[in-house]
């Protein structure tokens, strides 16, 4: 256990994080240095002024209207799914530094209320969210469009939802713990706290990571590259 | 394959890529919410057609030859050479796109399937495998350009015959049809043939424009084709002429995907800001009609009017209303399709599809949603302006014997006007 924790929990996190960022950068850089078309590509209506643009481009990116128009059961889910996942984010911000002024708010079991809730909705949400486009693209008239990747990257985000959930359903380890072991990794002193390790949640951790690291090292040379290409391919839209 | 061949065909990719067409090729989520805007997808169920899945033969080159990832670990991608299967496929899905753009207004991150495939035909004519009949069309252009003397007495003497119209029409025998006027200030380009120039000279007549009539026409095979330089010299045959004669400004006929060339294209391609404005003819004769330089009888039709906005002019070029208010100001009764504007189904005629005979069955049978559309109005006349989307409206009508009229919009006006003595 404690060599498995080691690998995908220590090691690999620093891995996982550093092909993420270096390869994010270099996608970046090489959108940044290939020349824009001389040909405006805009649909009509657009907006007149740039921050007219700027503003449509930001709701079509956000709420994407349009889509939610001809598809809005898939709209529903991936909105859903990305409104969850946003929150998920949010919530292993507490692994970095702890949201006091809410815990103030709260108090100590109000938060923990709380988290338990949310991070539980969010799980849920989107456990049946990659469960509806696995389906989608497994049952779907259209099956043949998707390729290896999309189902890669479908059972990747499963199997880091299932075992958060696991950890968030049956685990009794505190954010505390969890906090000690995060933190002791940005500083580069990376402790694995016994209590983990030893508890009923300590292999599915270290499965979580495993799957988060691929999922972090795969990202920038998958279509996840929307995440940043759609600000600007949706900003296209209104030149 | 050949790895010359393949070295030739991935060159064209290299050169043709842009920022653009790098991000679509990237961030395709293959969700397929695009399907269902196509109307040739919508109408067949055949995933040849499905709009991600055009683009996804133009990804799977990419992949392969573009990203490491790819090179390494195609079959995560699919990716592949672009062989022999590969491009039959590609020339399939292709030539059949209209350009309506329609899956890129649904699209969540815009992706312009038409851009991604105006490359794909880039590649297509490298390999030899460009639409026959759309390059000759588009050849036979630049042929007249060419060869302007030996066509110039041809020109002329059709235009005479249209002058005699003219002046029939509007009772006025000085009415004429001006050719190479220096210091006109409008040149109209119409399309081949008098339909499209008879009404505009009798409105110019009426409006008293000082106008001068292109030699050549405004349509583009070169742009159907895909061949961007052609389609740059079809388009210069009139520009050059505009700049010669020192007009204020090039006014397109109705046809839709001219208009977009000379208003949002040419001047990419050629690296020049044009000396003149760029107009559509309906925004201009709107104009006449609001400023009372033309007069319409309102009424003057009274059975049921529809408007079908091409995609090229609509969603691609931005002339929703100018139309509208036009066919208003004529028809007692006038009934918008739904859904309309820039989310109006394509008709299924653009792309050139018109022209090619072995795509009519196919052309016909994806018109299937305007069908609809057009006959949830009840209307008995449709106004449409593109010349494509006329020809695939009138096949729709014959082939199911509707009994409808299909009218480009300036025949409306001319029939509707007061001719002034
Ligand atoms: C902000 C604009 C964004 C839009 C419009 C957008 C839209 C979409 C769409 C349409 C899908 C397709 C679902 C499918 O059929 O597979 C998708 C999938 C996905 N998106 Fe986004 N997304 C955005 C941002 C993000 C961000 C910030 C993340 C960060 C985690 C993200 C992560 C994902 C994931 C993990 C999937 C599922 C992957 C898959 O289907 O293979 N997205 N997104
Ligand atoms: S809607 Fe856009 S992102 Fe989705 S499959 Fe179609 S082109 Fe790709
Ligand atoms: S541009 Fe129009 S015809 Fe072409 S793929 Fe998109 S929806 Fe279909």
């Amino acid at each position: 256990m404690e060599t498995y924790l080691y690998l995908t929990s220590v090691v690999g996190v620093y891995i996982g994080i550093g092909v993420f960022v270096v390869g994010m950068a270099w996608r970046i850089y090489q959108w940044s240095t290939t020349p824009k078309s001389p040909v405006r590509l805009g649909l009509f209506p657009k907006p007149a002024t740039s921050t007219g643009r700027g503003l449509k481009m930001l709701k079509d990116t956000f709420v994407a209207p349009h889509s939610a128009r001809i598809e809005p059961v898939m709209w529903g889910f991936a909105f859903a799914f990305h409104v969850a996942a946003l929150a998920a984010l949010i919530g292993h911000g507490r692994l970095v530094v702890e949201y006091t002024p809410l815990v103030r708010l709260l108090g100590g079991d109000g938060m923990s209320t709380f988290a338990a809730w949310s991070g539980g909705t969010a799980g849920i949400v989107m456990t049946v969210a990659v469960l509806f486009w696995i389906a989608r693209r497994t049952y779907g008239p259209f099956k043949q469009l998707s390729v290896p990747e999309d189902y890669f990257l479908l059972f990747l985000l499963l199997g880091i939802i299932v075992m958060g959930n696991h950890m968030r359903f049956l685990g009794h380890v505190p954010v505390e713990t969890y906090r000690e072991w995060f933190q002791s990794l940005l500083v580069f002193r990376p402790v694995m706290p016994a209590e983990i390790a030893n508890s009923n949640v300590g292999w599915s951790l270290g499965t979580h990571m495993l799957f988060v690291n691929v999922f972090l090292v795969y990202f920038p040379f998958s279509k996840l590259v929307h995440t940043i290409g759609a600000f600007s391919a949706n900003l296209v839209r209104s030149e | 394959m050949e790895p010359q061949q393949v070295d030739t065909l991935t060159g064209v990719l290299d050169k043709k890529m842009t920022r653009q067409l790098k991000q679509y090729l990237d961030i395709c989520a293959r969700c397929a919410i695009c399907k269902d805007a196509c109307h040739q997808y919508v109408a067949t169920g055949d995933l040849t057609y499905l709009p991600a899945r055009r683009a996804e033969l133009i990804r799977q080159i990419y992949k392969k030859y573009f990203t490491k990832t790819g090179e390494f670990v195609p079959a995560l991608y699919e990716a592949r050479d672009p062989d022999e299967s590969l491009l039959d496929e590609l020339y399939e899905s292709t030539y059949a796109c209209t350009g309506c753009r329609r899956c890129m207004y649904y699209c969540p991150f815009s992706i312009d399937t038409a851009w991604i495939l105006s490359v794909a035909k880039a590649i297509l004519i490298a390999a030899d495998r460009g639409n026959e009949m759309l390059g000759q069309l588009a050849d036979a252009a630049l042929m007249k350009s060419d060869n302007f003397d030996m066509f110039r007495d041809i020109i002329l003497d059709g235009f005479k015959d249209i002058e005699g119209k003219v002046k029939e029409m509007t009772g006025d025998p000085s009415a004429e049809i001006p050719v190479d006027k220096e210091g006109a200030d409008v040149l109209y380009v119409a399309l081949a043939g008098a339909h499209s120039i008879l009404p505009a000279a009798a409105i110019f007549h009426e409006a008293g424009t000082n106008w001068t009539l292109s030699m050549f026409e405004s349509a583009n095979y070169g742009y159907f084709f895909g061949d961007a330089e052609k389609a740059r010299r079809i388009a210069d045959r009139f520009m050059d002429e505009a700049k010669r004669l020192g007009v204020k400004e090039v006014v397109i006929t109705e046809c839709g995907h001219a208009y977009r060339v000379a208003q949002f294209f040419h001047e990419a391609w050629s690296g020049e800001k044009h000396p003149f404005k760029v107009r559509h003819i309906l925004e201009v004769i709107d104009e006449y009609i609001r400023d009372g330089r033309i007069t319409v009888r309102h009424g003057a039709i009274t059975e049921p009017v529809t408007y079908h906005d091409p995609c090229q002019v609509g969603r691609n070029g931005g002339i929703f209303e100018q139309p509208r208010d036009i066919v208003r100001a004529i028809a007692s009764d006038f009934r918008d399709m739904t859904p309309n504007r820039e989310e109006q189904w394509c008709c299924g005629g653009g792309g050139g599809l018109v022209a090619i005979a072995e795509m009519e069955d196919f052309r016909l049978k994806s018109g299937a949603k305007k069908l609809e559309q057009v006959k949830a109005t009840g209307a008995r006349i449709i106004a449409s302006p593109c010349e494509n989307c006329r020809l695939q409206l009138e096949g729709l009508n014959d082939q199911l014997d509707l009994g409808l009229t299909v009218k480009p919009v300036m025949d409306l006006v001319v029939d509707a006007m007061e001719i002034r003595r």
